[in-house]
């Protein structure tokens, strides 16, 4: 079914925020999950179709009121679930 | 449908199908006609590979060209969208007779 | 809660997150290190502007690049390899009468490879919902007024082709090296927001 990401020609999302020379992460913790997805990728624990659809499948409204590393950590912890925890 | 089916140039129409999977054509986009601007060679299928497929099947991917104005009804740009073969039918002319039947 | 108070606990969450999966053999410190000065250091902005110097300033690789990106790459010393996915690379030119700008409407897929972490607003709902429906209004939000006779073309990035915009070359360059022509590329005119 159509889902939250798939906003192509939706209105209502408000004014663009364009933040001059913003740097690439804005907090240590989005670096760590940028760093955390590139090595599970790598490892194949999820591969990046999957990481996407777990992105998707974020209940809407938590997935508009996430950050965008935010959507990536609930998406990680959801793939990640399943594992022992060592 | 054997995978290249289309070419540069050829009309196609969009599949309306809304899966309840992942999928890489956007909502904005079915259902509409274009055109193929470019053959972007085959890559396995996203709707396949996110679900967990080790070998997902690969097919032909296409850019393909909108009007504004047939998305939007309005608009006097252009958008390209990277689709999938079987996201994609063959957009036949209305002028045309349907595949298999006599022109006389 | 505050912002600040809920970034806090986000940290926290992404650190017990760490720990289990350090825990559970699948990455390590070292990796992860790795990861991050590999991205940061890697790519930028400036490997794109690099592809648009030597395409100004040398016709043969303007055209290889406009016919096979992924092939001609190699030629200032880039590549699209060497990421967790194999992807291929289109680069659309800009002229007088063509516009191009990239969006990702479904997520926010970019190259990263060749421009580094995108921007927040390419990767937010305003710009990837409002950019294939009004283009135009959307860059004169980033300051870029295009005249009524420029078409502009907007590429969703739905697959696993990456774009890269080429940008007009500026009037009155003629005397500058490739460095610093390079220099006067930004990353908005590499996806489209800026005319160069």
């Amino acid at each position: 079914m159509s889902r939250v990401n798939d906003v192509g020609g939706q209105t209502g999302f408000g004014e663009l925020r364009i933040e001059a020379d913003e740097p690439p992460f804005h907090a240590d913790w989005e670096a760590r999950v940028y760093a955390l997805n590139g090595a599970l990728l790598r490892r194949g624990v999820y591969n990046l179709d999957q990481f996407r659809d777990a992105v998707e499948r974020i209940p809407p409204q938590d997935y508009l009121a996430a950050s965008y590393y935010e959507r990536w950590l609930l998406a990680i912890e959801s793939l990640t679930a399943e594992l022992p925890d060592g | 449908m054997a995978d290249p089916a289309f070419r540069t140039g050829d009309r196609v129409r969009t599949r309306t199908v809304d899966p309840a999977h992942h999928t890489r054509l956007p909502r904005y986009a079915r259902g509409h006609v274009g055109e193929v601007v470019a053959d972007l060679g085959r890559w396995p299928i996203a709707d396949e590979s996110a679900g967990g497929a080790p070998d997902p099947a690969a097919e032909t991917v296409y850019q393909v060209r909108f009007a504004a104005r047939d998305l939007w009804g309005a608009g006097d740009h252009h958008v390209t969208i990277d689709l999938w073969q079987s996201y994609l039918s063959p957009a036949l002319s209305p002028a045309l007779p349907p595949e298999g039947e006599d022109a006389t | 809660m505050t912002a600040e108070h809920a970034d806090s606990r986000i940290a926290v969450r992404v650190a017990r997150l760490e720990e289990r999966l350090v825990a559970a053999g699948l990455t390590d410190d070292a990796e992860l290190e790795g990861i991050l000065s590999r991205t940061l250091q890697g790519a930028s902005p400036a490997n794109g502007a690099r592809i648009v110097a030597r395409a100004w300033t040398d016709d043969g690789f303007r055209r290889r690049l406009l016919a096979d990106a992924a092939t001609a790459l190699p030629e200032v010393g880039l590549s699209m390899r060497g990421g967790l996915k194999v992807q291929n690379l289109g680069v659309v030119e800009n002229t007088a009468t063509q516009h191009h700008v990239l969006v990702c409407t479904l997520c926010s897929c970019y190259p990263i490879g060749l421009l580094g972490p995108s921007p927040t607003w390419y990767k937010s709902e305003a710009y990837r919902a409002r950019v294939v429906r009004e283009p135009r209004s959307v860059l004169a939000e980033f300051g870029l007024e295009l005249p009524d006779d420029v078409e502009i073309t907007v590429h969703d990035t739905s697959a696993e082709n990456r774009y890269l915009v080429l940008p007009r070359r500026p009037e009155g360059t003629s005397g500058l090296t490739e460095e610093q022509l390079a220099a006067l590329v930004t990353r908005n005119g590499l996806i489209g927001t800026a005319a160069v």
